[in-house]
């Protein structure tokens, strides 16, 4: 199930409920000026939620750019939560990647959490994916090519999924194992190599080559 | 690796569960083959119709355990063979009726593992490796043959070319069956480096590129079952058996070893020009001390040994080379550049070998090595039958394996008895059997 964190007091009951509702699992963080839930989680979440009423230290502003600013935490899409009130003063209205204004429902939440993910990511985690003639449809696992299913397996896939949906940007080794695999494996950090190696020959000739290797850094994904 | 990580599982069991759930209803999978593997190697298969798959991924399907034993069964016992989501994929050949394969883990009903499944055994040593920081990294040519569909049993097998070493002609007409074959290969997830043809006729090798070593103990299963379907589709048959035909060399099965440390290549020296570190030195000198307890694992059948007994570059002693053609172990020469390239390459298994029990010993007792700071031998100049002789056949060799210390520590009494037992029944079958060498230098002389 995907993490969603939230930040601030006001309202965070009923967040947490509508979160979870939408198949989130909503973790509360402390006011402590931390930005993790728990100390030394190294995963990321799905989103963010910052409820900027009554938020004072760190202010919102000041929250987004430290969220921007993490290694982890720097990709994850952020929604801020103003009450009407606060939107004449202006105050938080340019932050995150999508603003929500209290109250609102399950439904509005929803839309608005896609809105903050095409923002961040250019796409929909539940849209299907093109690339040329490759298809990748995030709901039910399948890829195709010329619209020929292609077998992956799961972490083959995972890892396809990650590249897609990260475009243009390098990832370490490390950073693909710590996002994509998340547990130990027996190969290390070379399993990154080997699977990109794999996925890549699955890809075939027309789609191989968009899973760049750029040297001593790690892999990119050219979409265009 | 961190405890950081083993924390989170990002993409834990459910993932792959709800993963192959989800692709056998979107692909039209009819049946999964769940696999498992005797103590021979040889791949066994039992097939679900995909309305038992999800009680099998969450409580197992029972089975004899027995049938793991190889061709010396003793009594039955109830075992459970749970299959790995891992390792889901849907098989490339027979397009009409698609069907996946998982491999399992067999375990108890009590759910320990069992003792006598090969893949768990290799599974505890790359555990024990990576408690010490080590995963072990391995690359493999796999030598074959493909002839025409068999003739009677004990014919001599026809070839399908008088191809050679690299040659590229229209007589070579396994051309599209290594095609195939690579297409097949890479399709499930198993690269491959190069494929040639080899030296004697209708041989071939295909070089398979380097994985982790449970993966590639996986990816030699596959390979072999692949090569066979491919060769079927075209109208030959394709074989492992080391040595099919007595005037040509047979088939071999390198394997290219490296160890990791995290991202650095262990056996890489940044400090010095030689082409294997102190750690390297140590993991090498750990297998050839104990390459003689391992020859029955990495050489299994009688017919083995004909390929090591009849020279065309086989090794027949306990020795390594930068340079030689026919040592035991050859260590490529340093490249600029190649830190991630350092290795050795063993050069005396073949492909019938059970590639996780070979993988399992050579890890231990590399990892012995390591441990117990092995001094490395001298290096052999040029091709000098020097160092210790290998086994001469499969009773010296399984005489060596069961009085193995190491053999017994690292695949436990289960595997090595079961192993044994299979050799011994081997061995007696052959003693009484009368050949074609007895009957033509016997029966007019005497």
């Amino acid at each position: 199930m995907s993490d969603a964190w939230i930040y601030g007091e006001h309202g965070g009951e009923a967040t947490s409920r509508l979160l979870a509702e939408l198949g989130f699992s909503p973790h509360r963080v402390a006011a402590n000026g931390t930005l993790r839930p728990v100390a030394g989680e190294s995963r990321a979440p799905a989103l963010a939620v910052i409820l900027a009423s009554g938020l004072e230290q760190p202010s919102c502003a000041e929250l987004c750019a430290r969220l921007a600013a993490d290694d982890d935490l720097g990709e994850v899409p952020v929604l801020v939560a103003l009450a009407s009130g606060a939107l004449a003063a202006g105050v938080g209205v340019a932050e995150g990647h999508e603003l929500l204004v209290e109250p609102f429902s399950a439904a509005e939440l929803q839309a608005r959490i896609a809105r903050a993910r095409r923002a961040v990511n250019g796409i929909d985690h539940d849209d299907v994916v093109r690339v040329g003639s490759l298809e990748m449809n995030l709901a039910t696992y399948q890829v195709a090519i010329d619209g020929k299913p292609v077998d992956f397996t799961y972490m083959e896939y995972e890892l396809l999924k990650f590249l897609v949906t990260h475009p243009k940007r390098v990832f370490s080794r490390e950073a693909l194992l710590n996002r994509v695999w998340g547990y130990d494996y027996y190969g290390g950090a070379r399993t990154v190599d080997v699977h990109v190696r794999r996925v890549r020959a699955k890809l075939g000739s027309e789609h191989a080559s968009r899973i760049k290797t750029v040297r001593s850094v790690g892999y990119r994904w050219e979409g265009t | 690796m961190t405890d950081r990580r083993r924390a989170h599982t990002v993409n834990g069991v459910t993932g792959h569960r709800e993963f192959v759930l989800r692709t056998v209803e979107e692909r039209g999978v009819k049946f999964v083959r769940l696999w498992f593997i005797d103590v021979l190697g040889l791949l066994k298969s039992m097939s679900i119709p995909v309305s038992e798959l999800e009680s099998a991924l969450e409580e197992g399907v029972g089975l004899d355990g027995s049938s793991l034993e190889g061709a010396s069964r003793q009594r039955e016992h109830d075992v459970i063979a749970h299959p790995d989501p891992r390792t889901f994929q849907v098989l490339p050949w027979r397009p009409d009726s698609l069907v996946a394969r998982m491999f399992c883990a067999v375990r108890q009903p009590d759910g320990e593992p069992f003792g006598g499944d090969s893949r768990a055994a290799l599974c505890r040593v790359l555990d024990q490796a990576a408690g010490l920081g080590y995963t072990m990294q391995v690359g493999c040519e796999v030598e074959f043959f493909i002839f025409a569909p068999l003739g009677p049993n004990g014919a001599v097998p026809v070839t399908l070319d008088d191809g050679a070493y690299f040659d590229l002609t229209p007589l070579d007409v396994g051309s599209d069956f290594r095609r195939r074959t690579i297409d097949y290969l890479e399709q499930m997830g198993i690269p491959v480096k190069a494929s040639h043809h080899e030296v004697a006729p209708s041989q071939h090798e295909i070089q398979l590129a380097h994985d982790d070593a449970l993966s590639m103990a996986d990816a030699v299963t596959t390979f072999r079952i692949a090569v066979k379907e491919a060769a079927h589709e075209l109208g030959a048959y394709a074989t492992f058996m080391p040595k099919p035909l007595e005037d040509h060399p047979g088939s071999g099965m390198h394997l290219h070893i490296s160890l990791f440390e995290g991202d650095r290549n262990a056996f890489h020296d940044a400090e010095s020009d030689e082409p294997l570190s102190p750690t390297g030195r140590a993991f090498l000198a750990g297998v050839l001390a104990h390459a003689c307890e391992l020859t029955a694992v990495t050489n299994q059948w009688i017919n083995s040994y004909r390929r090591l007994a009849t020279g065309f570059e086989a090794p027949a002693t306990v020795s390594w080379t930068r340079r030689g053609a026919a040592a035991l172990v050859r260590v490529p020469s340093r490249r600029p550049g190649r830190v991630a390239g350092a290795r050795f390459e063993l050069r005396s298994p073949d492909p019938a070998c059970n590639p996780y029990l070979a993988l399992s010993l050579i890890l231990a007792a590399g990892l012995r090595g390591i441990e117990r700071g092995y001094e490395l031998q001298a290096e052999s100049i040029e091709d000098a039958a020097d160092g210790v002789l290998l086994p001469q056949d499969l009773r010296e060799a399984t005489d060596l394996f069961e009085r193995s210390e190491l053999a017994r520590e690292t695949l436990g009494d289960r595997l090595v008895d079961a192993y044994v037992a299979n050799k011994r029944r081997e061995t007696d079958d052959e003693r009484r059997t009368v050949t074609e060498f007895d009957r033509s230098r016997y029966l007019r002389l005497l």
